[in-house]
């Protein structure tokens, strides 16, 4: 996961690169580094590097790491043959590596050939049965042929092992919220705060999914964790402003026709969190300042 | 602009909110995304929808509730100022060959059509497909001439 400190670095290199003020090398290793999706981009600039002999020479040994870093982004952009030249330059250089390997059969992947790309990726677990990069491409290679629950099954074994694996934990996250299982889902939320607790994306993803379950105590939980986001992000989270609102207008009209004895105390919670919003929107959007208001106002009258 | 045709109900695109759709998922090619349609019933024809802006929604967690139930709240307010309502649903899967209607977008173009029964669902595949809710025949439409006459 990035920061956005980072994104914004790195986003300002993309847009210098792009306008032709150089920095390609340090844009490649920081993508590299904070292990971005970014395959258009790192696919040209990395191949205007490596094109170029003289550049190539300059990098020394780190040109290997260029090709393969080029090479994974080819295959995302479905350039296969760029990417087999990348991967027969490395082959070349290095005749049994079992990371050449590993490209290989990430380019069997690529090309369509799952059931060779399988065979492949079981061959070298067998020699190295903690590569945990070819644990995760098996899960990819299931989802990518629809196979959703056999993609769940790897996962679920790949996080038995490699239990602080954040990514995949969220990765598990997220396909169990597209196929509504939420309570499971929210099972993956809950290790992931209990490994990080100061991230405040995993208390507002796991408020979302509380909220879609529903239930007077799911929202109330709910409620506890958009106000724990609030804290830990210093209170710029318009999510969980949002949630906060929504949470107080669900569980007031579930409470309706119940007693009203277990009330929140904390009653001015939702309309600090109006003013909060107002304020943002006055900031950022003051244009939809009105559209903010209504949304508030019906929140409050559904209420 | 595009016109479809298919029992009596009929559904006309502006050029602008088709647009905004492709680019979305473009702009997202990872993901699965979704976004809302918004127009009118054409005063003169009540069999004619007229579909003239589009909202792009989400790509990412698309499965989840509250920023759903905001962005409609507020979709609903501020194109009612302009006399528009909600009146479809569009949905680009994940994966490319994946041409299913998921469930998600089943609940959600249901929640639509109850308040606009002749909601339409638009499910963006490699040539774009027109399901229409509401009716029991489902309608497949192409898109894909007036797609290459647009651009």
């Amino acid at each position: 996961m990035v920061t956005k400190t980072e994104e914004s670095q790195l986003n300002k290199l993309e847009n210098q690169v792009e306008n032709g003020g150089g920095g390609a090398w340090e844009y490649l290793c920081l993508a590299r580094k904070l292990k971005v999706r970014r395959s258009d981009k790192v696919l040209k600039y990395g191949l205007s590097i490596l094109n170029d002999s003289r550049k190539r020479s300059s990098l020394g040994p780190d040109e290997w790491t260029l090709y393969e870093q080029v090479a994974v982004a080819a295959m995302d952009c479905h350039a296969v043959d760029v990417a087999k030249d990348c991967i027969s330059a490395l082959q070349k250089k290095f005749p049994e590596s079992k990371r050449v390997g590993r490209l290989e059969a990430m380019l069997l992947e690529a090309k369509g050939s799952w059931e060779d790309a399988e065979a492949a990726y079981s061959s070298l677990l067998e020699d190295n049965p903690f590569d945990q990069v070819i644990h995760k491409r098996r899960v990819a290679i299931a989802k990518a042929q629809g196979n959703i629950s056999a993609a769940i099954e790897w996962l679920n074994k790949y996080l038995e092992i490699f239990m602080a694996d954040h990514d995949a934990w969220r990765e598990l996250a997220e396909i169990y919220v597209s196929l509504q299982m939420y309570k499971q889902a929210a099972f993956c939320y809950e290790e992931l705060i209990l490994s990080q607790p100061t991230v405040p994306l995993y208390h507002l993803a796991y408020a979302d999914v509380l909220y879609t379950l529903g239930g007077l105590e799911n929202l109330q939980t709910a409620k506890k964790y958009y106000s724990s986001t609030i804290d830990l992000s210093g209170g710029k989270n318009n999510r969980a402003l949002f949630g906060i609102c929504l949470c107080t207008s669900a569980i007031s009209q579930l409470a309706r026709g119940r007693n009203r004895e277990d009330k929140d105390s904390s009653s001015d919670l939702p309309s600090l969190a109006s003013a909060a919003l107002e304020k943002e929107y006055k900031l950022h959007a003051s244009d939809k300042l009105s559209v903010l208001t209504s949304t508030l106002k019906c929140l409050r009258v559904s209420s | 602009m595009a016109g479809t045709g298919g029992g009596e109900l009929k559904y006309e695109m502006a050029q602008n909110a088709y647009i905004k759709l492709v680019l979305h998922a473009l702009k997202h090619k990872t993901s699965a995304v979704n976004g809302v349609l918004l127009g009118r019933t054409s005063p003169k024809n009540e069999s004619l929808v007229q579909i003239e802006d589009s909202v792009p929604l989400f790509h990412n967690h698309l499965g989840l509730l509250p920023p759903l139930e905001i962005s409609l709240i507020m979709i609903e307010e501020y194109y009612s100022a302009r006399g528009l309502g909600v009146v479809g649903y569009f949905h680009a899967n994940e994966r490319f060959d994946d041409t299913e209607l998921g469930n998600i977008s089943k609940n959600i173009a249901d929640h639509i059509s109850r308040y606009f029964p002749q909601a339409a669902v638009l499910l963006i595949t490699r040539s774009l497909k027109l399901y229409q809710k509401g009716k029991t025949a489902a309608l497949l439409c192409r898109f894909v001439s007036y797609a290459s006459m647009a651009f």
